[in-house]
């Protein structure tokens, strides 16, 4: 096992990663190395996906299966060994039945077919043990002697962001929204991982195209959640119980959320949102459910104490999933691409035996204060008041913006974007995204001129909502985004906050400041070279951080 | 008395800290401390609790000598349940932290729905939940067990649930008949449907583990199929398609029970299969004729490999079959063991 994916992963004098049986996560050996030698065989799939378009072909049912099967190896998603080794299975099948169908149009077409090596023609042991044996030549570290820690690091880099842009996509899949482009942005990515890339250069470069790819999807995703829910709304959401029986909602998936709505309508079941699920109070068509009552909790990291607590179900739809504790393991459901063994699974969307363990659980037996807190200021709110912002900044009143977003984790040092979030003066306004801003969103931070401090944009997946409120900013202001008086500070955790990091990066936004750790697979001279090309910086203090932004904005 | 403290390290490395008197146990410690240890009987004949004792005196109480032999004490294993400190201890534990429930351990009623004699001196008993305030639910790992009290007695017995966690109240236990047993006797003399009867749980470590891939053979002894029943219900709830061989056991074709459920279960579970052994059967019996230990050394002989071993039953059967399962060279960390009896 090798695995440095996420923040969390081990960091030692040594060398940094997790190569113990089991990760920091609660990834074990075993699923780590069949979730690297399914992405061995996902490349494979690219391989002969992206060779069949060049026949006109469109294989996108394929890429669905890879968006899922790469979601599944995100960091808390899914933990089941035994899911991977059939997913492996299913890899194997895809990939067959693309490579019959492009050898078959070749010789059509008397085209000679390219041989394809490696996972092309790469055939999944039928023992455990010999999966393990294959998975060690599909660790990301494998030519580290050969290439070197920065090589590494790059394709790594690469394969996270790939990772992130697919979680987010198959979020829009749910949806129903797919793009052709998109699916072959992954084919051609992967398939260039593939070949074994050994040139710096050219890997950064893919990590831009990655990047804007994740832009691509992004937008995809905006208007899968806009066109399905409606455009953001302003509204308060009560963060207090309310007495009756209760589902808890976690994760990113909107649609599953709806779906539970839709099924659970008239039961006497209230719906609570959790972490990543808050923003799906300001969607309307979302909030219009009566029985969508409110937010349990906070972050990803506190579900110990928050689904112990609950006292009914809990729904775990994408990732953030850590290892159920005893004391609701036998309550808490997953569905999609997450899984923990012996934990039930959702399939196929219905969410009966969530509903039955709902009215079988006791739920709670009274009502507490209610305690406010509002979101819904994603782009078409921002936008809709652009001409109060813009008149605030020149007369003055707003001095700067933050862009405190991303994930929450459990290290210390995630205190600095509290501290941020409380210290920015007065005369700023602090943009948030991601379960990052459970730090302070229950904070009061005020008003300027009836525009509030705290502006909630949404999911981590906003952060295209954040882009567009910048471009346009800048459009007003004639400049470019990094001439604003805007400071990001992104609390990054895992893929999708790399995939969006790799997206700023390729729309040239300079001087980012990333936290609380930096990424263990950027070496030095990786970090060294990306602080060159576009300002990247590790987050300091937030007094400091602070007190450079505000010099930006004097 | 004296206070001393208790370190208790789980198999998976976390630590839990205690004060226990001199005068008491550790389980009975842990228990007043909201720190409930997997154990069954509490009494030293199941060894569910046993561990080791790495540092510190003790002396131990009365006990089983099939669970725990002269030569593991001498070498300071001890059962949990008959360990009184006389200084600090350090002890490991045999199950993960994820076993040990912190919080009190609460009673609820459940009413008798069923009862009924499956086979000779075997009892099955169905309850359901009573009160509603804690709402429907029945949680549980398979493979955990529930303390039943005899009505006005205050004396509770533990066994393993038969059936798998869930919404509509319902709890499953298969319980053979001893002939000097007290709960034998109340199900004997004056369980009737109806009866309201005070359940504690769920406790115990005993379960599947369920991110292992190897194969996995149940050996079953008698009413020890109650757990390996709830986890082949659980498996077959889900869809999991684990390779499991079941080698059931009892001492004669009289004893057998629940045939048509385990042929049910293999409908649904693609990868089950069954030996049912009966020690001493009639001429015309066409299984297998033996113990399940005996039936498990043709079937590790007959299929080498790697396996987990869950064993449940009588502690000689438990005994024999570990011997079995150790000279096949199954790794010791990959049996897991529960004995009652």
């Amino acid at each position: 096992m090798f695995c440095y994916q996420c923040e969390q992963t081990t960091r030692a004098s040594t060398g940094n990663g997790c190569h113990e049986v089991k990760g920091v996560c609660g990834k074990d050996e075993t699923t780590a190395d069949l979730q690297d030698l399914m992405i061995y065989g996902l490349q494979g799939i690219a391989q002969y996906a992206k060779r069949l378009r060049q026949f006109g072909e469109n294989p996108s049912e394929a890429d669905d299966f890879m968006l899922y099967a790469l979601f599944t190896t995100l960091t808390n998603v899914n933990f089941n060994a035994s899911r991977f080794v059939q997913l492996i299975k299913e890899t194997a099948v895809w990939r067959d039945r693309l490579k019959a169908q492009y050898e078959a149009l070749a010789e059509q077409q008397g085209v000679a077919a390219e041989a394809l090596t490696g996972p092309g023609q790469w055939r999944p042991a039928s023992t455990l043990a010999g999966l393990m044996i294959q998975a060690q030549e599909a660790a990301i570290n494998l030519e580290l002697q050969q290439v070197g820690e920065d090589i590494i690091g790059l394709r790594a880099m690469l394969l996270y962001g790939i990772k992130g842009a697919a979680a987010y996509a198959y979020h829009a899949l749910m949806l129903g929204y797919r793009d052709d482009d998109i699916g072959a942005g992954f084919e051609e990515a992967l398939d260039f991982l593939a070949t074994h890339p050994g040139d710096a250069d050219q890997l950064l470069d893919w990590s831009m195209r990655i990047g804007q790819l994740n832009y691509k999807v992004m937008a995809m995703l905006d208007a899968a959640n806009t066109g399905s829910f409606g455009a953001q709304q302003i509204n308060t959401v009560n963060l207090a119980q309310v007495k009756g029986k209760a589902i808890l909602v976690s994760g990113h998936d909107l649609h599953d959320l709806a779906q539970l709505l839709e099924q659970t309508q008239g039961l006497g079941i209230n719906i609570y949102t959790h972490g990543e699920m808050l923003p799906a109070h300001a969607y309307p068509k979302l909030k219009a459910y009566p029985h969508l009552v409110g937010n349990y909790g906070t972050a990803w990291q506190n579900q110990h104490q928050d689904f112990t607590q609950f006292p009914g179900p809990i729904l775990m739809t994408s990732n953030c999933l850590v290892e159920p504790s005893p004391a609701y393991r036998q309550r808490i459901f997953t569905a999609g691409p997450v899984g923990w063994p012996g934990v039930r699974h959702i399939v196929g969307g219905d969410f009966a035996p969530v509903i039955e363990a709902a009215l079988a659980l006791p739920g709670f037996s009274e009502d507490a204060p209610e305690q406010l807190i509002t979101v819904g200021f994603g782009r078409d709110t921002v936008m809709g008041v652009a001409d109060k912002v813009i008149d605030a900044v020149k007369a003055g009143a707003i001095q700067h913006f933050f862009l405190i977003g991303g994930c929450d984790g459990a290290a210390p040092g995630r205190n600095y974007f509290t501290e941020v979030a409380e210290q920015a003066p007065d005369e700023t306004v602090i943009l948030t995204l991601g379960c990052g801003k459970y730090r302070f969103n229950s904070h009061d931070f005020g008003d300027i001129g009836g525009i509030p401090r705290l502006l909630d944009m949404g999911q981590c997946n906003d952060a295209y909502s954040a882009i567009q409120v910048a471009s346009a900013l800048a459009k007003a202001f004639d400049c470019g985004v990094n001439d604003l008086p805007l400071s990001l500070m992104i609390s990054w955790f895992e893929q999708k906050a790399v995939a969006v990091l790799l997206t700023l990066l390729s729309l040239g936004i300079r001087g980012i400041r990333l936290g609380s750790t930096l990424p263990a697979f950027l070496t030095p001279a990786l970090l060294a070279k990306l602080g060159e090309a576009f300002d990247l910086k590790a987050t300091g203090t937030a007094a400091q951080d602070i007190q450079d932004a505000m010099k930006k904005a004097a | 008395m004296s206070e001393h403290q208790i370190t208790l390290t789980t198999r998976d490395g976390h630590e839990v800290t205690f004060s226990c008197g001199d005068s008491f146990d550790v389980v009975s410690a842990g228990e007043q401390a909201a720190i409930l240890l997997p154990s069954l009987c509490r009494d030293g004949g199941c060894g569910a609790c046993v561990g080791h004792c790495a540092e510190g005196e003790y002396t131990l109480g009365e006990h089983n000598a099939g669970v725990l032999s002269e030569a593991a004490v001498s070498g300071r294993d001890v059962l949990l349940c008959r360990t009184y400190p006389q200084s600090d201890l350090k002890i490991t534990a045999p199950y993960d932290y994820a076993h040990i429930h912190f919080g009190h351990c609460e009673a609820r009623n459940a009413v008798i729905t069923g009862l009924k004699t499956i086979a000779d001196r075997t009892v099955r008993i169905r309850l359901s939940w009573q009160d509603e305030e804690g709402g429907k639910a029945v949680e549980f790992e398979p493979g955990q067990c529930m303390e039943l009290e005899i009505p006005d007695t205050g004396i509770r017995r533990a066994y393993s649930l038969a059936n798998t966690g869930n919404w509509r109240g319902e709890l499953e236990f298969l319980i053979r008949l001893q002939p000097e047993g007290r709960f034998s006797g109340y199900l004997s003399r004056g369980a009737e449907v109806g009866q309201i009867l005070k359940v504690y749980g769920p406790s115990g470590a005993f379960g599947l583990q369920s991110d292992s891939l190897n194969p996995a053979v149940f050996i079953a002894g008698g009413t020890g199929l109650a757990p390996f029943l709830s986890m082949l219900r659980r498996l077959a709830e889900w869809g999991e398609d684990r390779s499991i061989h079941l080698l059931f056991g009892v001492n004669r074709e009289s004893e057998l029970f629940y045939i048509d459920e385990l042929d049910r279960l293999k409908q649904q579970l693609p990868g089950l299969s069954v030996t049912l052994c009966v020690w001493k059967p009639e001429p015309d019996w066409s299984g297998f004729s033996g113990t399940p230990a005996e039936a498990l050394q043709h079937y590790l002989q007959d299929h080498p490999g790697d396996y987990d071993i869950y064993l449940c039953g009588p502690p000689l059967l438990v005994t024999a079959a570990t011997q079995v399962a150790l000279a096949r060279g199954i790794a010791e960390q990959r049996i897991f063991s529960e004995k009652f009896g």
